[in-house]
C-alpha cells in the first residue's frame, strides 16, 4: 500500500475508501459490508429516523437498507457519483417506503432524537455536504417563496403526502398541489441556470 | 410570479423524490420508472439534486444489535439463495480477459460475472492414453472468494489425470461448481464438474492435455446442477487460480 495523498482531504479520503468498499461488496466480500456500516449507519440511521420518528422502525429500516446492499450491490453504478449520495437516497427511499406502508403514523418526528453523535461525526457527512451541488440545491430553495419552501422541505425531510401536507397547512388539497408544482418548476429552473 | 408548470411526468418524477405521493401513487410511480426510461432519468435528476439535501440531517446511532441482526438476515438469505453478483465496471474488466495474457487482476475478480462459451470436453472415454513419463505434476492452489478455502488442483501429465480437491466447496442442492481450462484466444474448455467436499480423479483428453502447462488459467464457475448447458454461456466465476511446476 502507498501514502495516502497528502493532498486528499478526510471528505476525498472518505469517499475514496467507500468507493473502494463498494466495488468490493458487489464481489460477495462481508468484510466490505462491515467497513460500510461502520461508515455510514449513523449518517443512513438519521435519515431513517428523521423520516420514521421511531427509534425501533428507523432500526428496522436501516436492517432493510443493509441487507438490500448486499443483495443489489449491482444496483450501485461506480460511474454514477458518490456512493454515500447513493446510499442516503436509498435509505430515504426504504425509509419512506416503511411509512406508506402504514406501519408508522407520520409527523411523529422526533428530531430531538436525532441530535447526533457529539464527537464521533462520520466522514459520510463532510462528503455529502462538501459538493458544489450541495451549495446550489440549498442557494435555489432559497429563492423560493416561503410556503413553497415550506411544503418542499416538509415532504423531502418528513415524508409527508400531499393530503398530509394539505392538512397542516390547513388548505385545500389543490392549493398545496399548486404551491409545490409552481415550486418546482422555479427549483428546476435555478438549478439549471 | 407565475412560472410555467412543468411536463406531467417531471412533475410526477419531483413528487416522487420528494415523497408527496400516497401508498399507491407512489407504486405506480415506481412501476413508471420500470417500463420509461426517461421518467427513470428524471427521478435520477431530481435524486441527484436533491441528495445533498440529506447532509444537512443529524447522524444517530442505532442500536448496538442492529449489525447483528443484519448479518443474521444475511446468513438465512445466503442458506435460500447465494447471491449471484455483478457490478458493472467489474464485469466490463472481466470481459478483457480473453485478450489479456495475464488474468493478473484475477484476484480483483472473484465472483464477477464472465460470460465464457462454454466448449464441453467430450467426456473421459474418448482418450487414447499417451505417455509423458518424465513430465512433472502440476499443482493449482485456488482460493474460494475471500474465504480462506482453497480449492487444489493437482495434474498428473504421465495420466492425463487431474485431481481435484474441493473439500473447500459445500454443495447447496441448487448449484454445481465446473472447473475450466482458459487457453489464450481461445473458448474456455470444460474439464468437468467438482464434486464439493471430495477429492475427485478427472480424465482428460489428449487434445487438451496438450494445452495443459505450467501457467495454464483455471476458471471455476457455478452452473445448474450437472454443469453448464452446452452451448450456453457458464455461469458466474467464483474462483480462479493458475496451474505450476510442483515443488517437490
Amino acid at each position: 500500500m502507498s501514502e495516502p495523498d497528502p493532498t486528499l482531504n478526510n471528505a476525498d479520503l472518505a469517499r475514496a475508501q467507500l468507493r473502494e468498499a463498494m466495488a468490493q461488496l458487489a464481489s460477495g466480500d462481508r468484510g466490505a459490508l462491515e467497513r460500510i456500516y461502520q461508515a455510514t449507519s449513523a449518517k443512513l440511521f438519521g435519515i431513517c429516523l428523521r423520516i420514521l420518528g421511531d427509534r425501533g422502525e428507523a432500526e428496522d429500516a436501516l436492517q432493510d437498507v443493509y441487507v438490500s446492499l448486499w443483495q443489489r450491490a449491482k444496483n450501485y453504478d461506480p460511474e454514477r457519483g458518490s456512493p454515500i449520495s447513493w446510499l442516503a437516497v436509498f435509505a430515504r427511499n426504504r425509509a419512506v417506503d416503511r411509512l406508506r406502508k402504514g406501519k408508522v403514523r407520520s409527523g411523529a418526528v422526533a428530531v430531538d432524537e436525532a441530535a447526533g453523535i457529539p464527537d464521533r461525526r462520520p466522514l459520510a457527512d463532510a462528503v455529502l455536504e462538501s459538493s458544489e451541488r450541495s451549495a446550489r440545491v440549498h442557494h435555489c430553495i432559497g429563492t423560493l417563496e416561503e410556503r413553497q419552501q415550506d411544503a418542499i422541505r416538509t415532504a423531502f425531510f418528513e415524508g409527508t403526502t400531499y393530503a398530509e401536507l394539505a392538512e397542516k397547512r390547513g388548505v385545500p388539497l389543490g392549493t398545496m398541489k399548486s404551491w409545490v408544482r409552481r415550486g418546482l418548476a422555479r427549483l428546476k429552473r435555478c438549478l439549471e441556470e | 410570479m407565475t412560472e410555467p408548470e412543468l411536463p406531467e411526468r417531471e412533475v410526477l418524477a419531483a413528487e416522487y423524490v420528494l415523497g408527496l405521493l400516497d401508498a399507491e401513487a407512489r407504486l405506480n410511480a415506481r412501476g413508471l420508472m420500470a417500463s420509461d426510461a426517461a421518467f427513470a432519468a428524471s427521478v435520477a435528476y431530481w435524486e441527484d439534486r436533491l441528495a445533498p439535501l440529506l447532509g444537512a440531517i443529524p447522524p444517530a446511532a442505532p442500536g448496538s444489535d442492529v449489525w447483528e441482526r443484519i448479518q443474521a438476515a444475511l446468513d438465512q438469505n445466503d442458506l435460500a439463495d447465494e447471491p449471484v453478483i455483478e457490478v458493472l465496471a467489474l464485469r466490463r474488466r472481466v470481459r478483457q480477459w480473453k485478450i489479456a495474457t495475464g488474468f493478473a487482476a484475477a484476484a480483483a475478480v472473484v465472483l464477477a460475472f464472465l460470460a465464457l462459451p462454454a466448449t464441453r470436453n467430450p467426456g473421459p472415454d474418448a482418450l487414447p492414453a499417451q505417455q509423458i513419463a518424465t513430465a512433472d505434476p502440476l499443482v493449482a492452489s485456488i482460493p474460494i472468494g475471500d474465504t480462506p478455502l482453497r480449492l487444489g488442483v493437482t495434474y498428473l501429465p504421465d495420466r492425463e489425470e487431474m485431481l481435484v480437491s474441493a473439500s473447500g466447496l459445500t454443495a447447496d442442492g441448487v448449484h454445481d461448481h465446473e472447473l475450466w481450462l482458459v487457453t489464450p484466444g481461445e473458448d474456455a474448455k470444460s474439464l468437468g464438474v467438482v464434486v464439493p467436499g471430495e477429492e475427485r480423479r478427472m480424465s482428460v483428453d489428449e487434445a487438451l492435455a496438450q494445452r495443459i502447462e505450467a501457467g495454464a488459467e483455471l476458471v471455476l464457475t457455478r452452473e445448474p446442477l450437472g454443469g453448464a448447458v452446452p452451448g450456453t454461456d457458464a455461469g458466474p466465476m467464483v474462483a480462479s487460480g493458475k496451474l505450476q511446476a510442483a515443488r517437490t
